[in-house]
């Protein structure tokens, strides 16, 4: 009877783990989700600052703020756009980090359900012979 | 029944066991819908280029005028007559909200500079798709040859080996693909050549036959002279020994086998060529055999079986019917082994070669002398030819 209460036990572990591989699991395809995200806005940034680079001194630049054309500065433009792209750099860096981490996180978790179901299949066999 | 066609040495194994049919279905599935997203996204991106296109002849031609009347949109549905002042202002956008103000001619500048970008990322996708398709048609091969019940035979190459050997090998190249071992190729290389030499010194009255196959080898592309040379031979063998036999029979065979080749070459693929030719009788499996892989260079191929053919022929005139069988199932034995290397002209001058000695050693034989055949080919029996086609589940 006692090795019946371990074995309930153990799933009950099981479960658990399951659970938490699966949320582990939801994060990653988020993650991953907002870094295709961040990766096309870094590849559009990229190209506008390639444009404004090529734009003579004088020209004139908008910014689109709502419904309204906003002038700017070519200068300012500039900065604002390579500011951008350093901080999606620095998001897709960080995001990088927060994958990988959870990558491991999941191989451990991993892991361990595979112990685990190891553990309940030589209770069952154990039981069986008995 | 397939360790017993594997004569004990050496392992057989279904390839079904190594890549089950409806895995490499699935994984041929999988990829296909890899190459459908792939396509859509390709269709996208094509659409934005001659979109790209069109707004660039739009945008070169817009300052031809000073004004253009068109209708304005207005709304959702409705539209009303304008006009279009400042025909050489544009404003771009850059992306991510950013706008300039440009002529037309800067602006067609960037569109261009748009264009090449979009242009690089049509080639990405298309060589993407190239090596999904390459994986594709691997996994599609894998399948059929798998729910087939093709066999992988595995067998330790012994030097001092008979020829049945060497089919057997060749047949594991076949079945499986592999590219031919070119040290292999050169071991058997250089057994014929050994056996060419002995030829050579036992029979000097042969000696043009061979210098006629020699220079055939030097020029295999010599489509014409060398079916000419191949058939004077046969005719004049023919004659000296029209007293001994019948001459018209091997004739008609002489002629019956070009037909038969003819026939199978416009047959494209191996399997069904495989699987017709097990209802044959063998002489006509060996060669539709060879005539089979040379195909890939098709007029080569050709010649060689034509050469082979009059062999054959040759042959036919000292020996009795039964004893050309063995002859040509000797040759076959040895044979498949060189046209399984895919370097096609090698193949075709050594298995020219080779014929050539067929023919010699049956001219030095007694008219009797069909054990004697059976034996110089080293125990290569019409019963146990080619093991690829008993294998073959039914």
């Amino acid at each position: 009877m006692g090795s019946s209460a371990a074995i309930r036990e153990l799933q009950r572990d099981l479960e658990n783990k399951a659970n938490d591989l699966s949320k582990l699991q939801k994060d990653i395809a988020k993650n991953h989700q907002v870094r295709k995200k961040y990766t096309i806005q870094l590849g559009e940034n990229e190209l506008v600052l390639k444009e404004l680079d090529l734009l003579n001194e004088g020209a004139n630049v908008y910014k689109l703020i709502g419904p309204v054309l906003v002038k700017q500065d070519l200068a300012e433009a500039n900065a604002n756009v390579s500011k951008r792209i350093e901080y999606i750099s620095a998001e897709l860096k960080r995001l990088d980090g927060t994958l990988q981490d959870l990558e491991e996180k999941q191989n451990s978790k991993k892991d361990a359900i595979f112990k685990l179901q190891q553990r309940i299949q030589s209770f069952q066999a154990g039981k069986a012979k008995a | 029944m397939e360790q017993a066609a594997a004569g004990g040495k050496g392992t057989v194994t279904p390839l079904a066991s190594m890549f089950p049919v409806n895995e490499a279905q699935k994984a041929a599935k999988r990829v296909e819908e890899k190459i459908g997203e792939k396509q859509k996204e390709l269709d996208c991106i094509k659409e934005y280029v001659t979109e790209n296109t069109n707004l660039i002849n739009l945008v070169s031609r817009l300052p031809d005028e000073l004004n253009h009347d068109i209708m304005v949109p207005f709304g959702k549905a409705a539209f009303f007559p304008g006009r279009l002042i400042h025909t050489n202002e544009l404003m771009v956008l850059l992306g991510d909200g950013y706008y300039a103000e440009r002529t037309a001619k800067q602006t067609v500048e960037i569109l261009t500079r748009r264009g090449k970008a979009l242009d690089s990322q049509v080639e990405s996708l298309m060589a993407n798709m190239k090596d999904l398709k390459a994986e594709a048609s691997f996994f599609d091969v894998t399948a059929s040859e798998a729910a087939e019940g093709l066999v992988e035979i595995r067998e330790d190459y012994v030097e001092e080996n008979s020829w049945e050997k060497h089919s057997k090998s060749d047949d594991k190249n076949n079945d499986k693909k592999v590219a031919f071992e070119d040290d292999e190729y050169a071991r058997i290389m250089s057994r014929l050549d050994e056996l060419e030499k002995e030829e050579l010194e036992a029979e000097d009255e042969e000696v043009d036959a061979e210098d006629d196959d020699e220079s055939a080898v030097e020029q295999p592309d010599a489509a014409e002279n060398d079916d000419e040379s191949d058939t004077d031979e046969q005719t004049d063998a023919a004659e000296s020994n029209s007293e001994n036999h019948d001459n018209t029979q091997p004739k008609a065979k002489f002629n019956q086998f070009p037909h038969q080749i003819h026939s199978e070459i416009r047959k494209p693929l191996q399997q069904t060529t495989a699987e017709a030719l097990s209802n044959k009788y063998l002489p006509q499996q060996s060669i539709t055999d060879t005539s089979n892989v040379l195909m890939q260079t098709p007029k080569s191929g050709f010649n060689s079986s034509k050469a082979f053919t009059g062999s054959i022929a040759e042959s036919a005139d000292t020996v009795s019917t039964n004893s050309r069988q063995q002859a040509v199932t000797s040759s076959q034995a040895s044979e498949p082994a060189f046209d399984s290397s895919k370097a096609s002209k090698p193949a075709f001058d050594s298995s020219k070669a080779f014929t050539g000695s067929v023919v010699e050693r049956t001219y030095n034989l007694p008219t009797s002398g069909q054990d004697a055949v059976s034996s110089q080919s080293s125990s290569s029996q019409p019963s146990k030819p080619v093991s690829r086609f008993k294998i073959r589940r039914s």
